[in-house]
């Protein structure tokens, strides 16, 4: 039989270890999402840059074209805030 | 442009050329053009991308010549532009395409210099779109004797070969086996360059591709001309035909089993259909060799087309871009000196690269 005390403990390190799994995936929610919009925003960059050199009349486009993939770290950052709250 | 890593400078620098292909001369501007008169012509050119050009040289120049000089300023403008964009690596390897215009225009003064044309007009076709810059050439202009003008070449990367030819030229006054030689050179040291760089494998695909529609271009040429015998010495080693190949092909006699011949060896789908459109009922003969080489020129430009679509990030836009823009300037051309010698617009049509 397990006593009082260390059950009270147990419930506690579990508690604790489910607020600390929360934590990690919030974050991951955000970094994983975050990194992958500065990969898509990367080449879209690029490009939008070639275009305006070309073109200044494209500027509001492309800048509208390389934020769009913003929106996914938008996603990442509600999904983490649903986690944690 | 500093060595950055990833492709970021190939999307930049393909996105770029993507817009500028977009505003070259459309086919219907073309077919418009064909049926303006010559005044029409200009003011329609210098509407254009040509327009700086036209206006900075309008004081030294009228007329079609200054159409001429300004669409050859332009080209050569916008290539020496385009090497200033351009990452590392493509750099080099443009450069290194580029060095064929300095074979054009050293072989344009001596011939011009052998015919005793006045500097002026020999500086009119020049296009300084290669190493030798526009200084180097006025230098050469101002030597009278090709032999001198060879020696002021003493530094050039092609010296030897041209010292080499030079004489016999020169005593036949037919440059023809000079201009050769100086390809066969120049496309081996391209190719010897671009072994062993980033990115330079599709360069070499290029190259070779460009060889083996020189080379065909060369063998109809060559039998348009009834000339039997030796061809390997025109044809241009390092394409996917060896020379003795093509010498085997040029030695059937019946003009269906050359193109049978030409037919098994080519695995492209646009070159099979051209050679599959010349082998019906009397096509053959009918056609004339401008509108053979012109169909060839339209499958290389349309493989390009496709490689640069398979490889948006490499080489190829750039050298699909720079192609492009050459024959627009020998569209122009053409079309203006056609005009001029009061040509019909059906056979100025002929002659251009659409």
């Amino acid at each position: 039989m397990v006593d009082l005390e260390t059950a009270v403990m147990t419930v506690e390190m579990i508690e604790a270890s489910q607020l600390g799994t929360q934590a990690i995936a919030a974050a991951l929610a955000v970094s994983i999402t975050g990194l992958a919009a500065a990969w898509a925003e990367y080449g879209i960059g690029s490009a939008a840059v070639g275009a305006t050199a070309e073109n200044r009349d494209v500027f509001g486009m492309a800048l509208l074209l390389t934020v769009i993939p913003e929106t996914i770290v938008i996603f990442g950052l509600v999904v983490s805030l649903l986690i944690l709250f | 442009m500093p060595a950055l890593v990833g492709p970021s400078p190939y999307i930049y620098v393909g996105t770029r050329l993507r817009v500028r292909k977009a505003k070259l001369i459309p086919r219907d501007e073309y077919i418009r053009l064909l049926n303006m008169g010559l005044p029409e012509i200009t003011r329609s050119i210098q509407e254009t991308t040509y327009k700086r050009e036209i206006d900075e040289l309008s004081t030294a120049f009228s007329g079609i010549d200054l159409i001429e000089v300004a669409l050859s300023w332009n080209l050569a403008k916008e290539y020496q532009k385009l090497l200033e964009i351009l990452p590392g690596p493509l750099q080099h390897l443009t450069s290194s395409y580029l060095r064929r215009w300095d074979i054009q225009n050293v072989l344009t003064i001596l011939r011009g210099k052998d015919q005793g044309l006045p500097a002026g007009r020999i500086k009119e076709v020049l296009v300084p779109a290669g190493e030798l810059d526009r200084a180097f050439q006025d230098r050469l202009l101002a030597e009278d004797s090709p032999a001198k003008i060879v020696d002021l070449l003493k530094g050039w990367r092609l010296y030897p070969v041209l010292a080499r030819e030079f004489e016999e030229a020169a005593e036949s006054g037919w440059f023809a086996r000079l201009e050769n030689e100086l390809y066969k050179q120049f496309y081996a040291d391209v190719i010897a360059d671009a072994r062993g760089v980033k990115k330079g494998r599709a360069f070499i695909d290029y190259v070779q591709l460009e060889i083996d529609i020189r080379n065909l271009q060369n063998l109809f040429r060559l039998r348009a001309q009834h000339e039997r015998g030796e061809v390997m010495e025109f044809m241009v080693p390092g394409g996917s035909f060896s020379v003795e190949e093509l010498q085997h092909i040029y030695d059937i006699e019946d003009l269906d089993a050359f193109i049978d011949a030409l037919m098994e060896r080519v695995t492209e789908r646009k070159l099979l259909a051209v050679l599959e459109d010349l082998k019906k009922e009397g096509a053959l003969k009918e056609r004339s060799l401008q509108e053979k080489e012109i169909a060839l020129t339209r499958v290389k430009l349309a493989e390009m087309e496709r490689m640069t679509k398979m490889h948006p990030f490499s080489i190829w836009p750039i050298l699909a871009y720079l192609e492009l823009k050459k024959f627009e300037v020998f569209n122009l051309r053409a079309i203006t000196r056609g005009k001029e010698s009061k040509l019909p617009p059906e056979r100025i049509r002929g002659y251009l690269v659409m």
